[in-house]
């Protein structure tokens, strides 16, 4: 009797590469999905870093094919739409696909040993959704009255018909609502994929913590989008059909007087585990990815786990430090400075675990672990200026600066971008089948972190200088004249960092088709898709369905050196009578 | 794959029990399935709470209610509404029942009164809309209006939804589709149809009442 | 497969020799004179904010700088070459290592924050009692609308919303080392009224009030700045706080009081946009 079905292999090109139901293509498509849009959402970054180098001067080259009834220069309602577009495409479009939605698909499954997703069509609907979403931001550049421009926080009135009356704002918000149905599909999907798809043996703390992280991801996706969901459906209402949700109104209207708050409070119930949503997948990564190269058992398995749990019930009570300034009651303000400050707990045990992994390992330094090495640079910086602005006095300077911008950039722009790059170096050969090259990854690698450093801890100096964000000029305020040549040095900075994002294009998409043929097990690790399929597997992944007997770093085991003569053993291997007894018992009741 | 449960030769440590307990396919499907459910309602039961908390909010700042020159809800309609989706969910239930006890015709009858009683509700609604309108309570009437409407708008939306469903699944009973051990849509919707009348029995309890 | 870790290595020095001399050069491009750090604190209780902010500066520097020295170290004397440790981390003994540790950090950074924060609150920022007990204390109310700064003064009959209010346009001005207290709200959007020297800015909320209260402690010219996104011209929502000595204060609301009476007019009803003081 096997565990689940085996498919057949799709013989039409629609079916083996568009309406796919094999969560490795499915994965594939996020990866170009959220590519496109990260080339988007980085050229908007560009237009930002220009308008602040050069205000006010025509842009370059794109400025006469985008912005010619300015004369190439962008105006101030231009600017709005152009940050606003940014950090939603680059939330939602870009990082939100590649991390979750590829990784996630093509990780889980084949890192449980399961055939599949639990629920296979509507993995392919998540995909195809959020491609129609995209669609409604794409669209959302072309209606009269220009794009979404409300930041992308969206704040009503801002967001209402009072600040936007735009189409645009309309089709944004329907987008964030339609990818939001996406996510959730997919968030299902992966939910009851782990509690129900685990093969014999794989038992919770047997699961690699990369599907740990993304589970709770999931978990997160599941319960808070869901509200965010709500808040836009309102948004939506209100400035379609005329309700009043969050709009105040005239004066003395009182109890029926609509509320502009209450859309900040859903948005942050939602928007602050939304940050962790994409880092937890990260730290699973980094988790996984120190101990394979450090060639040494996880340290303290348990512990991330833990630590990782922690902070995915933490992140709903921490939602009011984004809300210090909106007249909060001190109590409330008090008692969400307090959860703040206490969810850093479980990140530093998270960060003492990768550096006790470290140490007195036998590090290899191949390019998936100078990502890895990169993600806990960046996130170190990003995660340490988190606790400023998580302190209710500090925040009341800070909030609404580039410190706060700074801060996003380096944990969610930085940590959350860097280990997608760890991930696509490290499950390459698996996803493709080829190799992308090792010393292009140190290179592309170490110039992203150096870049991304300077970028982002420029803006963390312009915020302590008071450098307010969303400003469409600056040096309007005399108080921040004086930052222009900051601001200049690190748009050259950002320049430099997409120039490489597009050598990195270019070595991508060649090593996709041309790259060197990669064996089964290149970096010599033992969890599932390494051991148990080829590269890349097969459609229906496992021959037979693996047998687990253990956890998914055991590296450096003496025991197995004098038996099998190396390192590191398969979570499969049996080694020694006792494990040979509970794998068998495991295997059993299959 | 073949020797049976043993269990693990004495107290070894490192032997857990296999979380996945092997069902037969179609029954291991099912549960599946219902986990599937389980999470989706949960992410649901967000959504609507994120509507709750929203009303919350506003309600909890509020000097009086409803606000000044505006009418209170009739209460006449909505309390028979909610009879007749609280015995829906007891005919649905009813109808699983006697699937799961093979009784297809008790089935189909119990599907087709819920049908029924569903429709029954969606038109009620309608007529409690229709006549608040009349006394001058609109959707564009300040946030008393807005959170009234829109929480009965997004309800319904609900409701309809799951009627549609309910309509296939009568087509399909009366073609004798179901039977004891296939019953999976039956199951699976009856918990949605209960949980759309849970959230209606807080928002008659929140919005209507209080 | 061989991993060629010297070239590794060598790429990655190259690329941060590169990236140390390009900062040097960005550094050396930028006028230190003007400064980079905080606009000048002109306020009784921004030492506050600066002090905290600065001193966790400091604490996390120093736990970044341990965290890389402990990683270089790691990478270059536990490389390859080096036979791994085969440990788990997860005896008693680790664990607590590992919990000590966490807890350390966040005893000594975390909370010298939450203890100096909420005494700096109650003391300071959050103290509205205190404001309002000084007798030479100045009330503001203030609108910010796309994309001014409208501000009101209480005028002699002492009430607000009356014809003898100051009123003026991105034009306030308080006495020094007096506390004022500012009560905000907005008409439109979301605003922010935001004063850099003072460390200090608060929400102006279409349907609420909100308030904040500093005490200037040298005259002068300050900006005032918007901190929410309020659409097109956000950018340019400056205001100018004017701080004087007590008697040029009074001598200018008085005027100011004299003037928005002349043209004070019952029907303007955009133009009195003033509420009676919210008492909290
Ligand atoms: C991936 C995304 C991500 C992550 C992980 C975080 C993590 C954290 N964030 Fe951040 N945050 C955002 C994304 C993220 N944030 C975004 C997008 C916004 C802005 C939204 C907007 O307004 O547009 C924001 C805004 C934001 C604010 C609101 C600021 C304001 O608007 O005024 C606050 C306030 O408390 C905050 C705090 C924190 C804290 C305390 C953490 C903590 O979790 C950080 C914990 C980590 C550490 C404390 C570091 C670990 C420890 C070490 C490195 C030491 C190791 C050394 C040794 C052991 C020796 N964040
Ligand atoms: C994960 C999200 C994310 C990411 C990755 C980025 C990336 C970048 N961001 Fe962004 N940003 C946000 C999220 C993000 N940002 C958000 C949420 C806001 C707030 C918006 C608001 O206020 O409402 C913001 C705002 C924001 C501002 C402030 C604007 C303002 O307040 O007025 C600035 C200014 O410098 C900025 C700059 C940058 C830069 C230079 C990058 C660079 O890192 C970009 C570099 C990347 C590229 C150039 C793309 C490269 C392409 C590839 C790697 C693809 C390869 C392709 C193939 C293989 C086919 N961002
Ligand atoms: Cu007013 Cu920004
Ligand atoms: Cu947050």
């Amino acid at each position: 009797m096997d565990l689940q079905p085996i498919h057949a292999p799709p013989t039409s090109f629609a079916k083996k590469y568009l309406f796919t139901i094999d969560h490795k293509v499915i994965a594939k498509q996020f990866i170009w999905g959220g590519f496109l849009f990260l080339v988007l959402g980085g050229g908007l970054a560009m237009l930002i870093r220009w308008q602040w180098a050069f205000p006010h001067e025509p842009v370059p080259v794109v400025g006469d094919m985008f912005l010619g009834a300015t004369q190439g220069r962008i105006g101030p309602a231009t600017y709005n739409s152009i940050f606003t577009n940014h950090g939603l495409i680059m939330i939602f479009w870009a990082i939100t696909p590649l991390l979750i939605g590829a990784f996630g698909n093509f990780c889980i499954p084949l890192m449980i040993g399961a055939r599949d997703m639990a629920f296979p069509l509507l993995n392919m609907l998540s995909f195809w959704i959020w491609a129609l979403s995209g669609v409604m931001v794409l669209a959302s550049f072309v209606v009269p009255l220009g794009a979404a421009g409300a930041g992308w926080t969206t704040y009503p009135p801002l967001s209402t018909n009072v600040g936007m009356p735009g189409a645009g704002q309309s089709l944004m918000v329907g987008a964030i609502f339609v990818t939001g149905v996406s996510t959730i599909m997919g968030g299902l999907n992966y939910v009851v994929t782990v509690i129900r798809y685990r093969a014999p043996g794989m038992t919770w703390m047997r699961m690699p913590l990369t599907v740990w992280g993304l589970w709770l991801t999931s978990i997160l996706n599941v319960l808070f989008v869901p509200v965010l969901g709500s808040a836009g459906l309102l948004l939506l209402l209100d400035r379609m059909t005329g309700t009043q949700f969050f709009i105040a109104g005239s004066t003395g209207m009182g109890a029926n007087a609509g509320d502009p708050i209450l859309f900040q409070h859903l948005f942050w119930i939602f928007g602050h585990p939304e940050v962790y949503i994409l880092i937890l997948p990260a730290w699973g990564m980094v988790c996984d990815f120190v101990a394979f190269f450090a060639r040494k058992p996880a340290y303290w398995y348990k512990g991330s786990v833990y630590a990782m749990t922690a902070v995915s019930v933490l992140s709903a009570v921490v939602y009011g430090h984004h809300m210090f300034t909106t007249g909060i009651s001190p109590l409330l303000g008090t008692s969400f400075m307090l959860f703040t400050l206490i969810i850093s707990v479980p990140a530093e045990m998270l960060f003492l675990n990768w550096l006790h992994t470290m140490w007195k390992g036998s590090i290899r330094l191949t390019s998936p672990m100078s990502y890895t090495l990169g993600v806990i640079w960046v996130f170190g910086l990003g995660g340490l200026t988190g606790l400023h602005l998580g302190t209710t006095s500090t925040d009341l300077y800070l909030h609404d600066t580039m410190w706060v911008v700074g801060h996003f950039h380096l944990t969610m722009a930085s940590a959350s971008f860097l280990v997608v790059f760890a991930g696509i170096a490290f499950w390459f050969p698996k996803m493709f089948g080829r190799m992308l090259p090792e010393k292009f990854g140190h290179f592309h690698c170490w110039s992203t972190v150096s870049l991304l450093t300077l970028v982002f801890v420029g803006q963390i100096i312009s915020g302590y200088a008071g450098h307010h964000r969303r400003l469409f000029d600056p040096y309007q305020y005399t108080f921040l004249e004086h930052l222009l040549p900051l601001n200049r040095w690190v748009s050259y900075f950002a320049f430099a960092l997409a120039a490489i994002q597009g050598a990195y294009a270019v070595v991508f998409i060649r090593s996709v088709f041309a790259g060197k043929k990669a064996e089964q097990n290149p970096w010599e690790v033992g969890t599932l898709e390494w051991t148990e399929c080829t590269s890349p597997p097969a459609v229906h992944n496992f021959d037979t369905i693996p047998v687990i007997v253990r956890g998914p770093h055991e590296y450096a085991n003496p025991e197995v050196r004098k038996v099998l003569g190396r390192d590191w053993i398969s979570q499969t291997e049996p080694l020694g009578d006792s494990e040979q007894a509970s794998g068998g018992a495991a295997a059993a009741g299959g | 794959m073949s020797s049976m449960s043993n269990p693990p030769a004495g107290d070894d440590p490192e032997w857990v029990a296999p979380v996945v307990q092997y069902d037969s396919p179609a029954k291991r499907q099912e549960t599946t399935a219902w986990v599937g459910m389980v999470i989706f309602l949960a992410s649901w039961g967000m959504m609507f709470g994120a509507l709750f908390f929203m009303y919350g909010g506003i309600r909890a700042r509020a000097t009086e209610w409803p606000p000044q020159g505006l009418p209170a809800i009739p209460l006449f309609w909505p309390t028979i509404n909610t009879i007749v989706i609280a015995l829906s969910s007891v005919t649905l239930q009813w109808a699983l029942i006697s699937i799961r006890k093979g009784d297809k015709k008790k089935l189909t009858v119990g599907l087709v009164s819920t049908f029924l009683l569903g429709l029954a509700f969606v038109a009620l609604q309608w007529k409690v809309w229709v006549d608040l309108n009349e006394i001058g309570l609109m959707h564009t009437s300040g946030f008393y209006g807005s959170v009234f409407y829109g929480m009965t708008w997004i309800h319904a939306a609900h409701v309809a939804f799951g009627i549609i469903a309910l309509g296939w699944l009568c087509i399909q009973a009366l073609r004798h589709f179901y039977s004891a051990p296939r019953h999976l849509s039956i199951r699976l919707w009856t918990m949605y149809w209960h949980f759309v009348g849970i959230v209606w029995g807080i928002m008659f309890l929140t919005v209507y009442i209080l | 497969m061989k991993f060629k870790h010297f070239s590794n290595k060598l790429t990655s020095v190259l690329v941060w020799i590169w990236t140390m001399a390009i900062t040097g050069v960005a550094w050396a491009d930028v006028p230190k004179e003007e400064g980079w750090g905080m606009p000048t604190d002109a306020s009784l209780d921004g030492h506050r904010v600066d002090w905290l902010i600065n001193i966790t500066n400091v604490f996390i520097t120093i736990l970044f700088v341990i965290m890389v020295i402990w990683i270089v170290w790691a990478v270059l004397a536990h490389n390859e070459k080096h036979t791994a440790d085969y440990d788990h981390g997860d005896s008693k003994h680790h664990v607590m290592v590992a919990l000590s540790i966490s807890a350390f950090i966040f005893l000594v950074v975390d909370g010298n924050l939450f203890y100096n924060a909420a005494k700096d609150l109650t003391q300071a920022f959050w103290n509205f009692e205190k404001a309002e007990a000084a007798a030479n204390h100045v009330k503001i109310e203030v609108q910010g609308r796309q994309w001014i700064w409208e501000a009101r003064y209480e005028g002699p009959d002492g009430k607000f919303n009356t014809q003898d209010d100051a009123v003026t346009t991105n034009d306030i001005r308080v006495p020094v080392n007096a506390p004022i207290i500012i009560q905000v709200t907005s008409p439109d959007v979301i605003h922010a009224i935001s004063f850099p020297n003072f460390r200090v800015k608060v929400d102006a909320v279409p349907g609420s009030v909100n308030q904040l209260w500093l005490q200037a402690t040298q005259t002068g010219q300050f900006e005032i700045s918007c901190g929410q996104h309020c659409g097109q011209a956000h950018y340019k929502m400056a205001g100018r706080l004017t701080v004087m000595e007590e008697a040029d204060f009074k001598e200018w609301v008085a005027q100011k009081s004299r003037d928005s009476k002349q043209i004070y007019d019952e029907n303007a009803q955009a133009a009195n946009w003033g509420w009676t003081w919210r008492k909290y």
